[in-house]
């Protein structure tokens, strides 16, 4: 973190002094001055503290004084991410509110206006109003909102809340963010241990309650995972402990971990330890180890010499995350297929080019020494080959690489692994686009701007040049009276992209044109009940209008649509992969996605489908099939989507009513 | 001490000024901001001060400041110069004094007693149209024995009558004459270009001498200025000073502020450039009170007064031998671009230990500039630094006026 100079905190203080002498009428003059300095000071942890001291004297001073916060005590949790995402001065003075709320919650300061308890529940409650801030996860509409300055400002006033205020009110909260995390099987699993550290130092999970007993499940599954690890308080002395048991504790050992690792989807460190003493030693241990299904015990079964060099090679304790990636790799069968082995065999020979190592070097925190890049990569690799939907875009602006690799995944194993091997010795990625070869390296800048290396490694490797390539694509596609993504999908992803394309958009009257019609298609091609009950076979990139909570229109998202099936109760509804990752939205009109306890496979994102359909603005089908299936979808289903839609994003629209010929 | 000092126009700052002085007085400006004087206790006599006529004049004013027990009159800006001078000539019992404010507002007439009284000044005329600005240029060229194919003398052309440099252009050819002058700029100076390096001071005038100079070294006209001057000017401050008392002798100013602008040449010779006698523009007055450690405002309202004792100007201003300890700077932000939808500091900024504050909004939603500004146009806002070397100062002056703020 940037340090700032004592000269900043003189100035502050001498602007500070003049704000204090200043008579009334000009109070709100300086306090504007004021808000400039703490804007600056605010870019820091030591910034905040220094403000934080001063918070109790800049309140009495009446910095607040014919502003929205004059009055602490009518204040509303709710409202302080709304004033954050306005920008400087709202989200200074905001950012000076709960500084001096944090004074009177810990007892620090006094107020005659607020009493510590309230305080208290106000920041708490803000605190789980503002987990996006707290956890620096920010969502799609706050990125698309918020500048990267202002969210740096929100992110260090969440840590400097956290660290500074009792927290013990937000802690179901807390667990359950962690259980909707875990839940979806991120590959990145950095920010779900930060989370889990954070809880499992700051409060007392020993009570009896299910809360307590879920949220020390996912404290073992890190930091004590077997009987063996409790005991050894580091690394070496458990490498000491495995060296020296037997195969009985071996096996217990390995049943533990291998359970605990399957239910909550995190590995930790210690798992290495002890996969690599039974591939050695004991390679029947594995399975159990691996807690393998069926399936995954006949794939090692099978190939077990070729994984156990991979494990040799790959797996380390700060690499240890991909051994659930392996677990996953295995119970799907991947390395029964030739092209996989082949693929992973290449990986393991070549050499990673300068500038690569560097990037991959970029997006690790604490990187074991002795791990070499090359090891990363593969480990990373193995993650995504095991856990396609666990792919996350981070807080770049690229969710369509981040689909893609998903996809590729998904479908086309072989594929990604040869890209990676492209990208990783040459860096740089060659794709055709209608008879015309993109080299990424000749091409402009894609939509990253700055990179945040906030992502799995195989992410960091392949974005830069997906997105340019991307980029390039949909620039030669515009201007063609028609949504671009009609042409730059099926380019960019590959032959399981349907040719038909319908945009509810029309590029010609600048309006939305027919939606009726649209949605026809889009249930004729594939909701069930009206697609002669075919289910899809291949994702389906789908464009989607998000809104805010109140059902204003935010912006654009890219999705894939994965499958359409009914839920336990016998909702249909549709399933997809959100590379966002996030497992609280709310879009608006009750339509909030769902990734746990309505059918979802981990990492799927899931709504009813009327209300994904009310959110759709672009997709791709097969437009001979449809043809035949357009008449049976009733119209009243289509004009109660019309209805969510007309009232929320399409209130930023013109519609036209006119019949369109699709 | 005066008994009553009414300020004529409107200025949070001074007012704020007077009531730390806590020295009575009473505020002149237009009806609009009676409601907020009443909310906020502020003596306050609402007076159309944009109108002339039987029922707005100085006349009728003076009866209405009589209950305040009113005795000096301080014009705020440019446009109350008159009112104040009207009024300070009925309190002092001195026709001229309403007679020198009207020589504070009309340029030419302010460089033709510059003229007489000996300072140098570049040629100059009154203009009336086009043609006239055009015979103006071709004399200069005759004097300057311009030879065929040679460059124009560049000539300025001012209105008479307004605050700094709003209306002024600068011509550089006879093609220029055609191109930048429009008929409503006429009747108005024009004047040959005077060399040098320009800056302007701000003499505080007490009984007709100097009470207290300040220089402010401008580092780009109308963007940016800083106080005390740099070490250049600083060495050139005695001579400066014995030619701003030479410019209040001929005017024959007793009291109040000059603000005179001037150019200095490398042989050490000021060029009068023009004067006013009110508060400057750019925040120089702000910037004067933090380094000097003195509050400004309220010593150009005392400066005012004829009746202030010695002891009371020596309570406000500082000492003659003070000496600044820190550098004030601040420039002014203007868009570069005419279409812009948000405000970004630069990262740099964060960490520079001369930044002490802005004053910078973001913009509102889908605004843009007019194509019709005038002057300057209005300022965004205003960035300001403190630091102990005038020529790393001047560097960042320089620097944050190129950088764009608004994108």
């Amino acid at each position: 973190m940037q340090e700032i100079t004592d000269k900043v905190f003189d100035n502050f203080d001498q602007s500070l002094r003049d704000f204090v002498d200043s008579a009334e009428i000009t109070k709100q003059d300086k306090a504007t001055k004021l808000t400039s300095q703490v804007d600056v000071l605010s870019l820091t942890r030591n910034g905040l503290s220094h403000l934080y001291s001063k918070s109790a004297v800049l309140d009495e001073a009446g910095i607040f004084k014919g502003t929205a916060w004059d009055e602490p005590d009518k204040l509303i949790p709710f409202f302080v991410k709304g004033t954050l995402k306005a920008g400087h001065p709202s989200s200074s003075f905001e950012i000076l509110s709960e500084l001096r709320l944090l004074g009177y919650a810990t007892g620090v300061n006094t107020s005659s206006k607020i009493s510590q308890e309230e305080a208290q529940d106000f920041l708490e409650e803000v605190m789980v109003h503002n987990l996006e801030f707290a956890l620096r996860e920010p969502s799609e509409e706050t990125r698309s909102i918020m500048s990267d300055r202002e969210m740096k400002k929100a992110f260090n006033l969440f840590s400097f809340i956290m660290t500074e205020i009792d927290l013990s009110g937000v802690y179901g909260k807390l667990v359950e963010e962690i259980r909707l995390k875990c839940a979806q099987r991120p590959i990145l699993t950095r920010k779900t241990r930060e989370l889990i550290s954070l809880v499992n130092h700051r409060f007392d999970t020993s009570g009896n309650s299910e809360v307590d007993r879920e949220m020390r499940t996912f404290i073992n599954a890190i930091y004590a995972p077997s009987e063996g690890s409790v005991k050894c308080p580091d690394y070496a002395s458990y490498q000491k402990f495995v060296d020296q048991s037997d195969q009985r504790t071996l096996a217990e050992e390995a049943h533990a971990m291998g359970e605990l690792m399957n239910e909550t989807g995190l590995v930790s460190g210690y798992h290495a330890i002890l996969l690599r003493r039974l591939v050695n030693d004991y390679k029947d241990l594995v399975p159990l180890c691996l807690d393998l299904n069926d399936r995954g015990i006949a794939e090692w079964e099978k190939f077990n010499e070729l994984v156990s060099n991979i494990i040799q090679e790959t797996v380390s304790t700060d690499n240890c995350q991909c051994i659930y990636g392996l677990t996953r790799m295995l119970g799907a069968n991947l390395f029964s297929r030739r092209p996989v082995r082949v693929g992973l065999e290449n990986l393991r020979k070549i050499k990673i080019n300068s500038q690569v190592e560097k990037r991959i070097e970029k997006s690790l925190i604490n990187p074991d020494a002795e791990v070499t890049i090359l090891q990363y990569l593969i480990g990373g690799t193995i993650k995504v080959l095991g856990q396609p939907l666990g792919v996350g875009q981070g807080n770049n602006p690229t969710c369509q690489s981040a689909r893609g690799i998903s996809m590729w995944s998904q479908h086309s194993p072989a594929k990604l692994i040869d890209m990676i091997i492209t990208v990783a010795t040459q860096n740089n990625l060659m794709m055709r686009f209608e008879n015309q070869d993109l080299v990424s390296n000749h091409l402009g800048k894609g939509l990253v701007d700055k990179l945040d290396y906030n992502l799995d490694v195989v992410s960091v490797l392949l974005v830069p040049h997906l997105d340019k390539i991307y980029n390039e694509m949909m620039k030669r596609s515009y201007g063609r009276a028609d949504d671009p993504h009609k042409w730059v999908n099926p380019a960019m992803y590959g032959q399981w992209i349907q040719i038909g394309f319908a945009s509810c958009y029309d590029y010609l009257s600048n309006s939305i044109l027919d939606f009726e019609g649209f949605l026809r298609i889009f249930y004729a091609a594939f909701h069930l009940d009206y697609n002669g009950h075919h289910e899809m076979v291949y994702p389906n990139p789908v464009g989607i209008f998000i809104t805010s909570n109140k059902g204003d229109m935010v912006g654009f998202h890219a999705v894939s649509l994965l499958r359409v099936n009914k839920d336990d109760e016998g909702v249909m509804r549709a399933y997809f992969l959100n590379p966002n990752n996030e497992g609280r939205q709310d879009w608006g009109q009750e339509i909030r996605p769902s990734v746990h306890g309505s059918g979802e496979k981990p990492g799927e994102s899931s709504l009813p489908f009327h209300q994904f359909a009310a959110r759709v603005y672009a997709f791709h089908y097969n437009c001979l099939e449809i043809k035949d299936r357009l008449n049976i979808v009733p119209l009243e289903l289509l004009k109660k989507v019309e209805d969510l839609a007309h009232s929320s994003w399409g209130k930023s629209y013109v519609w036209n009513q006119q019949t369109k010929l699709w | 001490m005066a008994k009553c000092f009414a300020l004529i126009g409107w200025s949070l700052p001074v007012i704020e000024s007077m009531q730390k002085l806590g020295k009575p007085y009473v505020v002149v400006s237009l009806p609009d901001f009676e409601p907020y004087a009443n909310e906020n206790d502020i003596p306050f006599v609402p007076y159309q001060l944009d109108e002339w006529s039987d029922t707005s004049n100085s006349l009728d004013l003076l009866e209405q400041l009589k209950p305040f027990d009113v005795d000096v009159a301080v014009p705020l800006y440019e446009e109350t110069v008159e009112w104040a001078g009207a009024l300070n000539s009925i309190y002092r019992g001195d026709p001229r004094v309403l007679n020198r404010a009207f020589l504070f507002r009309n340029k030419a007439m302010m460089k033709r007693k510059a003229l007489i009284g000996g300072l140098r000044v570049g040629l100059f005329e009154e203009v009336y149209n086009k043609e006239g600005v055009k015979a103006f240029m071709k004399r200069l060229n005759q004097a300057n024995l311009q030879l065929e194919g040679e460059e124009d003398s560049w000539v300025h052309i001012k209105p008479f009558a307004s605050a700094g440099t709003v209306g002024h252009r600068l011509l550089k050819s006879m093609s220029d004459i055609d191109d930048k002058c429009e008929d409503g700029d006429f009747p108005c100076l024009a004047e040959s270009h005077l060399p040098g390096r320009e800056f302007s001071c701000e003499a505080f005038i007490h009984k007709g001498k100097i009470r207290f100079l300040n220089i402010t070294e401008y580092v780009k006209l109308g963007f940016s200025n800083f106080i005390p001057e740099g070490r250049y000017l600083e060495s050139k401050r005695d001579l400066i000073h014995k030619h701003v008392q030479k410019l209040v002798d001929i005017f024959g100013i007793e009291y109040g502020m000059v603000h005179p602008e001037w150019f200095l040449t490398e042989n050490d010779e000021l060029n009068f450039g023009e004067t006013a006698c009110r508060i400057p523009g750019g925040h120089i007055l702000e910037l004067c009170s933090k380094s000097y450690e003195f509050d400004a405002l309220a010593a150009f309202v005392v400066s005012h007064d004829p009746n202030a004792t010695e002891e009371e100007l020596n309570a406000i201003f500082p000492d003659d031998s003070f000496k600044p300890r820190n550098y004030h700077g601040n420039v002014m932000i203007y868009p570069h671009k005419r279409r812009f939808s948000k405000l970004e500091i630069p990262e740099e900024l964060n960490n520079e230990p001369y930044f002490v504050e802005h004053t910078l909004v973001p913009p509102l939603e889908g605004q843009k500039l007019d194509a019709d500004r005038d002057g300057f146009g209005n300022h965004f806002g205003t960035i300001n630094f403190k630091g102990e070397d005038p020529d790393r100062m001047t560097e960042l002056l320089k620097h944050y006026q190129t950088v764009d703020f608004y994108v």
